[in-house]
């Protein structure tokens, strides 16, 4: 499953093993965006491996969609207390501590699941 | 010169205090889509550090989508939000600005949640953050709630004021980031 990137919504790639979010998240209407990336992530999760890896790595996002993300972390919390095997790589780029700090802030909350900050190298045109 | 026609007036006037961008009309998410290529085009002139052009970039989101959300000023035909943003250059970064009228009944409460903001220090308004990301959004927002505790994380300082005007409470805002 796969939901395209846009302006202003990351990439989405899910797979019985993984899920991948890259790029900028301030939709329009959050509830409109997220809702079916959720329900996809909950349809996935159940054919899901056992062990299944999670990597984001956002830009920017709104204060709206620190709602989703919130959302879509304790999504994953409950599951990996259901017996799935979770690990989240949040990953962000070395001068970015407004990312750097959110992926603390989401760490603190986060027990089930792995949660490693990982920080990314690249050249500054290669973004999202 | 009558000052409505001041076009020369209007170029210096943008000129002198030296800003950048500035919207003012209805607003809509679609347009807000489309003018955040230019926003960002402005930032990113190669000498501003790329933390601080996020930053700016941040703040005028949340206040854009405040305008959006908020604004009591409706256009007649469609009922889009009314308001006025700009960016600046100014002291040793950015100026944002914004003006709206908001409803008066949430004067009050609004001007208490910023006066209780622009006191706090970062590690509390990080911590407001997460609390309010816990709590869920207030009754009367749309949003998460946490718009105007995001925009005081970004800001160096800001400030604000509200002035009554003859269609009612103009909603008045500066914050800058450097």
């Amino acid at each position: 499953m796969k939901f395209e990137k846009t302006q202003r919504t990351p990439l989405v790639e899910l797979s019985p093993e993984s899920c991948l979010i890259k790029g900028e998240c301030y939709p329009e209407n959050i509830a409109e965006w997220s809702g079916p990336v959720l329900e996809s992530l909950k349809q996935t999760m159940v054919e899901a491996d056992s062990e299944f890896k999670v990597d984001i790595e956002l830009y920017y996002f709104n204060s709206s969609s620190a709602k989703f993300l919130f959302d879509f972390f304790e999504f994953l919390e409950g599951s990996s207390e259901e017996g799935k095997k979770i690990r989240i790589n949040w990953r962000y780029r070395a001068e970015d501590d407004t990312m750097q700090e959110a992926g603390e802030d989401f760490q603190e909350d986060i027990t089930a699941c792995e949660f490693n900050l990982v920080i990314v190298e690249y050249p500054s045109e290669e973004q999202g | 010169m009558e000052r409505r026609k001041d076009t020369l007036g209007l170029h210096t006037f943008m000129q002198d205090r030296k800003t950048l961008f500035c919207y003012s009309g209805p607003l809509t998410e679609d347009l807000l889509t489309t003018i955040s290529n230019p926003v960002r085009h402005q930032l990113t002139d190669g000498e501003t550090q790329e933390t601080v052009s996020k930053r700016v970039f941040g703040v005028f989101i949340e206040q854009a989508q405040n305008i959006i959300r908020y604004s009591t000023q409706k256009t007649k035909s469609t009922g889009d939000s009314i308001g006025t943003i700009a960016i600046s250059v100014a002291e040793d970064g950015f100026l944002i600005e914004a003006v709206n009228l908001i409803d008066e009944t949430k004067k009050d409460v609004l001007e208490a949640t910023l006066v209780e903001l622009s006191v706090a220090d970062q590690k509390a308004l990080r911590q407001m953050y997460k609390q309010r990301l816990r709590d869920g959004p207030p009754n009367d927002s749309e949003g998460a709630g946490l718009g105007f505790i995001e925009m005081a994380r970004r800001v160096k300082r800001f400030e604000f004021n509200f002035v009554e005007g003859q269609e009612g409470a103009l909603f008045v805002y500066r914050g800058w980031v450097s």
